[in-house]
């Protein structure tokens, strides 16, 4: 597998590593570096869902990425840049002569899809030749971009966990549980990579998607031909070029051209509970109910007040068509009518409605969810605090383990000497430092050395590795003694405390 | 309901060789397209099936993009108004995506096989690709018209429109929205961006008379911090808009394959310290990774990030004292620049100058602020996004030190930690014909006013007062309101107008105005 041929690698860092090489100790051999999703006081998300690596080094590392062209390229370019010569030519010549262009580089990482407490360390990079200690952290910049498929994964899986919650405990059963969020992001990211990218981790936790590109990031790099499905749907163009008077037709139109399959019509163009009462639940209201279940009208509200919005339509829907109970007692709208709210829904207000609904005695089958930029845009490498730091160098022939440890910020601290992740004797997950650690022990796994890649996971094994557990289903069942001893080993790994 | 998902699933399990043929020729068109080439798969799955849902006998959809006016409730303070936004980014969509042969029979073909199984169904509207590829070779009967490029208009008004020329591709319009809407990004940052300069331009003049190094004020230092290498080059070459110093690469990439400059490059940086070339010295050897690191590089800025133990004892011990005599004996042109990256970013930046001007001698400027001898500078590279900026600087001023002491960087703030909801950036369709006739169309929603969209065709004018309107329904053909700033860029698959980087970042330069409204 090639990584993409124009690319140039060489440029593809943040300008001042060019000048690293020349800053580190001399005779320095090794520069070991890891990435972790640091643990923050007060910080809302408690576990990681590693995804992303398989992708940026099908694309990015794998390989010969360094060619004679890219050679002078760069060092054109570099010398435009910071108005002088700092570019390290003849270290990237080495790399063409001694391996053909290929990085002398070991990754090791946990395997994609895992489950893994924040704290932990999820890779490490060295450099498997002395003459190239440099390398190490010049790929830095590239694989913190990790930060965005992990967030994206975890995001939507702390989706899943709110949504598996409500289902469960309103209707009693996780069925359909996979098609309750659909990634509706594609517009709302910065880039056709990232929703590719985004795309894709949502598709590790759930099964619906718009974001396309997505499919094909999955299709391509995790070798899942079809990851996720989509339904015909109405947009405010193809009702409004009706005009005003004639919203009616628009929704005629729609239930003709898609007769069977489910369908999604949005509809407050103009007045939101009018559509539903007057159009949906009078005009147009046999042939509504002509509809098989499989081939649901889902309504879909697009503005006010999300939870607000839905206690009212979801009304005025129960008095034109009725409702039946669940059997936990939850009311249900009739199985030809859905709505799915696709506007402001974040991991807040999402809980919000389906808490509100649930009070009213709505089951949370009766709701789809469609999410935007709260899936794949408003995160941040904040978000999880994800960072890549040095951790253990060699000069002149001897070992040393190094870190920051800034006074002005404690959990800035990183992590020292050689690592690896063990699940220790209570079942809990732990970084061991200093290079403790038993090699039979450790789950980082060597994924990348020398330019090849050594281990692959499908989509398929990802989405295993990433399913809910039953404590995230039914929370109220947590041992509380459980819960203590997880406090304590969570606190035990907080940054800095040695 | 939920059913549906499920035999979807198990359907596809029994349709093994079907699959496997489609995923092969899938697979080949991945690996072999050109960006281009991804037309048919790069928009929303919804977008796929609109063609069967626009009135019969449509011939025309014209929509608009926009970045709404908020009327925010006057009781929810916002910090920064974002009142205008900078028009930038549509040129590299254009270039990189709807130019040109974008369809070929292959792709048609293999996007039907896509669809199919994404929708379980057929519903992929091959005879309207067909089409397209039979008359036009597979270029885009579609025209674009836009604000130029780095042009700075209030929100609310029209930044381009998008229409269908040819009668039976109406569809095509709300097609390319949402690559288009992806303009949101590029427009963003560029905005966050040239706001944040004001806030330097108004500091730097208070405390110091003069704009001098403005624009090299704030560093991109956003590549590792967002979501993708495309992200980055795009991000960053939208933030050199309003200044010249990147950490960012990628940016300079882009503007130099889709924009050009007279400038062999636009951006530029220095040399600089990360932790681990501080911290594979060891603990111990703090001041031996700082000694060694200015020698490098002797006769160029370079900047050293101090905080990996303690940022306090670095300036006061490290650099006022041990290492004092070799920061002095460098030029004006060739600065150490400290760098912390931890701790509460005013509280830090106060407490490093405070150093440091103890250590060394300090001048006072003619508007009566403390500066630093030319040789030794500060950098604040950590947590520093257009709130924490304005009280950085503001802070400074209050403890009288000037900005020249000062340059920012940003990463995630600049780059990454924005969304479409902060301009309301936002794609309508507006007009459209139907059996011959034109009708203005939008959308009102009852429940949230500011989500109403604009009506008919629209053009941008300047009135008398040099202010900018939009006209709607038509009205912008009416002789009295003059020229219409929309200008024609992209018709029928070709570009017919560009902007170099040089225009975008002189329509983008602060005005003489603006500063002065700035600093009343």
């Amino acid at each position: 597998m090639m990584a993409a041929q124009d690319f140039n690698f060489l440029l593809a860092t943040d300008s001042y590593k060019i000048t690293h090489y020349k800053q580190y100790p001399p005779n320095v051999s090794k520069v070991y570096s890891y990435f972790e999703c640091r643990r923050k006081k007060g910080a809302q998300f408690n576990e990681v869902v590693f995804f992303g690596l398989q992708y940026l080094l099908k694309k990015y590392l794998a390989g010969a990425v360094v060619t004679e062209e890219k050679i002078q390229e760069a060092k054109v370019f570099y010398q435009m840049h910071f108005k002088q010569t700092v570019f390290d030519e003849e270290g990237w010549r080495k790399v063409l002569e001694k391996y053909d262009g290929r990085l002398p580089i070991r990754i090791k990482a946990v395997p994609e899809g895992k489950i893994i407490p924040r704290g932990n360390v999820l890779f490490t990079v060295e450099n498997t030749d002395p003459d190239f200690f440099w390398l190490t952290n010049y790929i830095e910049t590239m694989l913190v971009q990790m930060w965005y498929p992990i967030t994206v994964a975890t995001i939507s899986r702390e989706f899943k966990k709110i949504l598996a919650k409500h289902l469960k405990a309103t209707s009693g059963s996780l069925e359909g549980l996979d098609a309750k969020l659909h990634d509706f992001g594609y517009r709302g990211v910065s880039s056709q990579e990232s929703a590719a990218l985004g795309g894709a981790a949502h598709l590790v936790n759930f099964c619906s998607t718009d974001t396309v590109a997505g499919l094909l990031m999955a299709q391509r790099y995790y070798g899942c031909p079809m990851a996720g499905f989509s339904i015909p749907a109405a947009e405010h163009s193809t009702i409004i070029s009706w005009g005003k008077s004639r919203e009616k037709d628009a929704f005629e139109c729609l239930l003709d051209q898609f007769p069977s399959g489910p369908v999604a019509v949005v509809s407050d163009s103009y007045d939101i509970f009018k559509a539903c009462k007057h159009i949906w639940g009078d005009k147009l209201k046999e042939r509504v109910m002509e509809r098989s279940e499989d081939s649901a009208l889902i309504i879909r509200p697009d503005s006010g007040d999300p939870a607000q919005m839905l206690l009212e339509v979801i009304k005025i829907l129960e008095e034109c068509f009725g409702c039946s109970l669940n059997s936990v007692g939850y009311k249900v709208l009739p199985s030809y009518l859905r709505i799915i709210q696709g506007d402001g829904i974040d991991l807040n207000s999402i809980n919000e409605i389906l808490e509100k609904l649930s009070d009213e005695g709505w089951s949370a089958e009766n709701m789809f969810f469609g999410c935007g930029s709260a899936l794949l845009q408003k995160i941040n490498r904040d978000t999880l605090n994800c960072a890549f730091k040095c951790s253990y160098v060699e000069t002149n022939g001897k070992g040393m383990d190094v870190y920051k440890q800034p006074v002005t910020d404690p959990s800035k601290g990183s992590k020292r000497g050689r690592l690896s992740l063990r699940r220790n004797s209570d079942g809990f997950i732990e970084t061991v430092e200093r290079g403790a650690g038993k090699p039979e022990e450790d789950m980082l796994v060597t994924v990348f050395e020398n330019g090849t890649i050594l281990q692959e996971y499908t989509l398929d094994e990802i989405r295993k590795a990433a399913q809910l557990w039953e404590e995230d289903v039914n929370p109220s069942q947590h041992n509380e003694e459980d819960s203590n001893t997880l406090e304590i080993h969570q606190k035990r790994i907080m940054n800095g405390v040695h | 309901m939920c059913l549906v998902f499920i035999k979807i699933k198990s359907r596809l399990k029994c349709r093994r060789a079907v699959r496997i043929v489609w995923s092969r020729a899938l697979a080949e068109l991945f690996r072999n397209a050109t960006p281009a080439e991804f037309l048919t798969i790069t928009a929303c799955s919804s977008n796929v099936t609109h063609y069967k849902q626009y009135p019969p006998n449509t011939s025309k959809v014209y929509s608009y993009f926009e970045c709404r006016e908020k009327k925010t409730d006057p009781t929810k303070l916002r910090k920064v108004k974002y009142d205008k936004t900078v028009f930038y980014g549509l040129q590299y969509i254009l270039h990189r995506y709807l130019k040109g042969q974008v369809v070929t029979r292959e792709k048609i073909q293999e996007a039907k096989e896509v669809y199919r199984e994404h929708f379980q169904d057929d519903v992929f509207n091959e005879k309207g690709w067909n089409y397209i590829l039979e008359k036009y070779n597979g270029h885009l009967p579609i025209e674009i018209k836009a604000v130029p490029e780095g042009s700075v208009i209030p929100r609310g008004n029209v930044l381009f429109t998008v229409e269908s020329t040819d009668p039976e591709c109406y569809w095509l319009t709300n097609w390319v929205e949402t690559i288009l809407v992806q303009s949101w990004y590029p427009i963003t940052v560029a905005t966050n961006s040239r706001e944040q300069k004001k806030i330097l331009a108004k500091y730097l003049m208070e405390t110091s008379g003069s704009l001098e190094g403005l624009e090299y004020k704030l560093h991109d230092f956003g590549y590792r911090g967002v979501s993708s290498q495309e992200t980055a080059g795009i991000g960053a070459s939208a933030h050199l808009v309003n200044f010249k110093g990147t950490d960012t690469v990628a940016g300079i990439c882009v503007i130099k394959k889709y924009y050009g400059t007279k400038d062999p490059v636009p951006g530029f940086s220095v040399p600089a310290a990360e932790h681990s070339t501080i911290t594979a010295w060891g603990k111990d050897h703090e001041k031996d990774a700082f000694e060694h690191i200015i020698k490098q590089f002797p006769s160029v800025p370079v900047s050293i990030v101090s905080d990996s133990y303690d940022i306090y004892n670095a300036c006061e011990k490290i650099w006022g004292e041990d290492l004092r005599g070799l920061i002095e004996m460098r030029s004006a042109d060739a600065p150490l620049v400290v760098r912390p990256d931890s701790g509460n970013p005013l509280d830090t930046v106060l407490k490093v100058l405070e150093i440091l001007g103890k250590k060394f001698p300090l001048v006072e400027n003619s508007k009566g602020y403390k500066v630093l001898p030319p040789y030794i500078r500060v950098i604040q590279g950590d947590g520093v996004d257009i709130n924490t900026l304005q009280e950085i600087v503001e802070g400074m001023k209050e403890h009288r030190w000037s900005i020249e002491n000062i340059a920012f960087g940003s990463g995630g703030a600049l780059l990454q930690k924005l969304t479409r909801d902060l301009l309301n950036c936002s794609f309508k369709c507006s007009y459209v014909v139907t059996n011959g006739l034109g009708v203005n169309v939008f959308k009102d929603p009852v429940a949230d006013p500011n989500k109403r969209s604009k009506k008919g065709r629209l053009s941008l004018h300047r009135t008398p007062s040099g202010d900018f309107v939009t006209l709607e329904e038509g009205k912008g053909d009416l002789e009295e309101y003059g020229e219409d700033l929309l200008h024609t860029v992209f018709r029928n698959g070709k570009i017919v107008k560009t902007y170099t980087f040089d225009e975008v970042r002189d329509n983008a330069k602060l005005k003489e105005s603006e500063l002065e409204d700035l600093l009343l």
